[in-house]
């Protein structure tokens, strides 16, 4: 069984490309327009959504809730059609429907923009100018939407294992290429992705199913699924339909437990080695009780099995699925790793926090950033030990490279787990901070107040050099106020949880 | 009539004042917490109810809203909310509309004489006010009778379709909000905002459409970039108002007061109630302020001479102004309240339970 993704612009040769690779590997092929037919019957309204986002219609609440199911059907079909057997797809964003999913061969076609219009002025009948805007215009729709559904730049090379340019390459031979790259035993799928596909599928039929029942359609809902364990966050304005989410699901296959958690955003938790006596832990869940977050953990469990031992080895079965904690092991870890991680989850779920667990082969910024599921709304991000087979200086480098990374590509806050409680928690720092700005906030306030008409006569006083001194007092007055006073409530409203 | 503390500028703030302007504020924050931008629509004709010439009023709400603009700007650029090119390009002529309503202001205010001090300014800012606030009202409503008609959910979007079509060149691409916009219409755009942002201190009510209907961008991008914008006129609203003597920083300080504890909670509340009641209670609070402010209208007018009535009619003008006022402002903050304060205590009854539980 194998996954190959072809994102594809307009004219720029991936839908040929697709197919002649298909009919080389004797794979199925899938095209996006037929998902979006199957879909629409389904009763997904797409051509609404992508008028929408065409027409750059901010995506009000209603529509967010079919772009869910959209996505949702997306991936339930085209995890149904891998785990079938082998399957070309191509479409716009294929390559990010499986997000973290290893072994899928992600490539991206473009073509020669002078040869695109060329194609335009042949096909439609339009001249060069009309042509070009043709193309331009074309592009931005996708580009949008893309941005869209899964918030990420369509055209960063990062997100795929090749870019093939059909410029001067026939689409023959670039699908000979392909066919070359596809038997590297980095592109197999291993019995792990095919659990982590089933994992995929099922958390998007519980999604479908929520989506489709009278009872829970209008609810604002996530859902992940780890060896069974489907876990749903819903959002607080729900919490007294959240009984309804197991029964809405009760015909859904393959469910071993559901759990509930009411969350109105996720908090991202990386790193290496989860421990439950890491004081992080608590403060982790103070601030998503606060936030009413749930929290999401992400595993980097390094490399993955070195490639060629992978390609001489017969992979071996996949393990039947054990009560983990809904963890996925690539490649082994010791059991006592697993215990602190199912620890963890288990500390989390008590705290009514828990969200999913994910573990993911990465040990670079940009392998997890590809590892990450875009839709997902996440508001902060915290990195925990990570690079921990480095040394110190380079282990603090790297972090901090991947803190910016992330925070530039993700726009939430991102922070190392060390800072967790200065930046989200109270600390001493904070007790003193806040007394101190807000002592300095009621002086200014009782200086002002104290001398109104000196103050007055200032502000109104005549002559060129009295106005500007008047409003460069004024333009630094203000703000130093504000910024006293506005940290002080905002402290002090962190104080009393307010948040 | 209050007292003045300087000439005919600055009144002199009493209790009862002190506690209306606090509330104000504080009504004002709420309200701009929960609607995203704005509040001013609230603070101006409040702080002209309680006697405040309706320049002081403008020209000290717009220094008010430079701090606090700072403090969301900063918090919105740390979230990468913020579309620098945007808002610097927007700038351009949102302070130069700035400089044009703080001029007219001036030209406003001289046409009143005697006893009716600021009447001109007064009913020039009243009636800008009811315009364009009636229109972003109306037009709301409007989306959440079509919403619940299940037909679309969204205004209109010909503007950004035509203006997709006459691709007016040069076309800028703002990469954080990832749209291509003509510079004519981002420069356009600034000018109105900062125009309206300098009578009646809501730029934010037409910048935040103007980015999300006609650019397409974002709507968490859009508020973040106009309070970016709004940091900055803000400065230069505050320093042209200041320079022409109009900035009594008692009431800047007083709105502070209120409103930055407001803000807070009406940003809380924004995570607990649904889409459709924020726009609901949102347009329902404009809609009355409006009535307010088209109530106080006669006055201005019969002290101007354009309205012959006996003058005794004015207490009762002003005072079903008021009233209004309040009752907007009062009732939609009870509302926003009532929503934030069972979210919290659910949360926290919630907390405890589970709390409980791991202990028993």
């Amino acid at each position: 069984m194998q996954i190959v993704c072809i994102s594809r612009g307009t004219l720029a040769g991936g839908r040929a490309l697709a197919e002649k690779l298909a009919a080389k590997l004797g794979y199925d092929c899938l095209s996006r327009e037929e998902l979006t037919e199957a879909a629409t019957r389904a009763g997904i309204p797409v051509g609404k959504l992508e008028m929408a986002v065409v027409r750059r219609r901010p995506l009000d609440e209603r529509l967010a809730l079919e772009k869910d199911r959209y996505q949702a059907f997306v991936t339930a079909t085209l995890c149904e059609r891998a785990l079938k057997g082998s399957i070309v797809y191509h479409g716009r964003t294929g390559h990010l429907v499986l997000p973290g999913l290893q072994h899928v061969l992600r490539v991206r076609v473009i073509q020669d923009p002078e040869r695109r219009v060329e194609m335009v002025m042949e096909r439609l009948g339009l001249d060069r100018a009309k042509a070009l805007r043709y193309l331009e215009q074309v592009d931005e729709d996708r580009q949008r939407w893309v941005r869209t559904l899964y918030g990420t730049d369509w055209n960063d090379p990062g997100q795929y294992d090749l870019v093939v340019n059909l410029s001067n390459l026939v689409v023959d031979n670039a699908a000979a290429g392909l066919v070359h790259m596809s038997r590297l035993p980095e592109f197999q799928v291993t019995p792990v992705v095919q659990r982590t596909l089933q994992d995929l599928l099922l958390a998007a039929r519980c999604r479908l199913q929520l989506g489709s029942d009278q009872r829970t359609r209008d609810m604002d809902v996530r859902v992940t699924a780890q060896d069974g364990v489907v876990t749903v966050t819903y959002l607080p304005r729900d919490a007294q339909r959240q009984e309804l989410l197991p029964a809405a699901l009760e015909g859904v296959e393959g469910i071993a437990s559901i759990l509930c958690t009411m969350a109105s955003t996720n908090v991202l938790w990386i790193q290496e080695r989860f421990d439950p006596a890491n004081p992080a832990l608590d403060q982790l869940i103070d601030v998503a009780g606060k936030w009413n977050a749930a929290v999401e953990m992400l595993q980097l469990t390094g490399e993955e099995v070195e490639p060629e031992r992978a390609a001489a080895e017969p992979s071996p079965p996949a393990p039947a699925p054990a009560a983990d904690g809904g963890i996925l092991d690539d490649a082994q870890a010791p059991a006592s790793e697993d215990e602190n991680l199912a620890a963890v989850r288990q500390r989390l779920i008590e705290a009514g926090r828990a969200g999913s667990v994910r573990r993911v082969p990465a040990s670079s910024a940009r392998q997890v950033l590809n590892a990450l599921d875009r839709s997902a709304p996440y508001n902060l991000v915290v990195i925990g030990e990570v690079f921990c087979d480095k040394n110190h200086a380079a282990q603090t480098r790297l972090t901090a490279e991947m803190v910016g990374m992330l925070a530039e590509n993700l726009r939430v806050p991102v922070v190392e787990q060390k800072d967790l409680k200065a930046q989200f928690l109270f600390s001493p720092g904070q007790w003193v901070r806040m007394l101190v700005l807000g002592l300095l906030a009621a002086t200014m306030f009782l200086l002002v107040f104290t001398h109104q008409l000196p103050v007055g006569e200032f502000l109104v006083k005549p002559g060129t050099s009295n106005r500007i001194l008047a409003v460069l007092a004024v333009v630094a007055f203000v703000p130093a106020f504000a910024f006293c006073y506005g940290t002080f409530t905002r402290l002090l409203l962190r104080l009393l949880r307010f948040e | 009539m209050p007292d003045f503390l300087i000439a005919d500028k600055f009144i002199v703030i009493d209790w009862p004042v002190v506690v209306q302007v606090v509330l104000l504020g504080f009504i004002g924050g709420v309200l701009s917490g929960f609607i995203g931008s704005g509040g001013a629509f609230f603070m101006t004709p409040g702080m002209m109810n309680a006697g405040v010439p309706g320049s002081i009023a403008v020209a000290s709400n717009i220094t008010h809203k430079f701090g606090k603009a700072m403090i969301g700007a900063k918090r919105h650029g740390e979230m990468g909310h913020v579309d620098k090119r945007l808002a610097v390009l927007m700038l351009i002529t949102a302070a130069a509309g700035i400089s044009l309503a703080a001029w007219v202001m001036v030209l406003m205010g001289a046409k009143g004489k005697g006893g009716s001090r600021s009447a001109g300014a007064d009913l020039y800012i009243s009636v800008v006010f009811v315009v364009v606030l009636a229109l972003v009202s109306l037009s709301m409503l409007r989306d959440i009778i079509r919403s619940r008609r299940d037909v679309e959910a969204k205004p209109s979007t010909r503007i950004v379709d035509f203006l997709n079509k006459l691709r007016l060149y040069p076309l800028i691409h703002f990469k954080v909000a990832d749209v291509k916009v003509s510079l004519w219409v981002v420069l356009v755009c600034g000018l109105a905002t900062g125009y309206l942002a300098g009578t009646i201190g809501v730029g934010g009510f037409i910048g935040v459409p103007a980015m999300i209907y006609v650019f397409g961008i974002p709507s968490q991008v859009a508020a973040g970039t106009e309070l970016f914008l709004a940091q900055f006129m803000g400065a230069w609203g505050a320093m042209n108002y200041c320079y022409r003597g109009m900035v009594d920083i008692r009431l800047v300080l007083l709105l502070y007061a209120g409103s930055l504890v407001g803000i807070h909670l009406g940003a809380y509340g924004t995570k607990v109630v649904r889409e459709v009641i924020i726009r609901l209670v949102t347009s329902g609070i404009i809609l009355i302020c409006v009535l307010s402010r088209a109530v106080a209208i006669p006055v201005y007018l019969r002290q101007l001479g354009y309205l012959d009535y006996a003058p005794s009619l004015d207490a009762y003008f002003n005072t079903a102004s008021k009233v209004l006022l309040y009752a907007s402002g009062i009732s939609g903050t009870l509302i926003i309240l009532v929503f934030v304060m069972r979210a919290y205590f659910q949360r926290r009854r919630i907390q405890s339970s589970l709390l409980a539980t791991r202990g028993g």
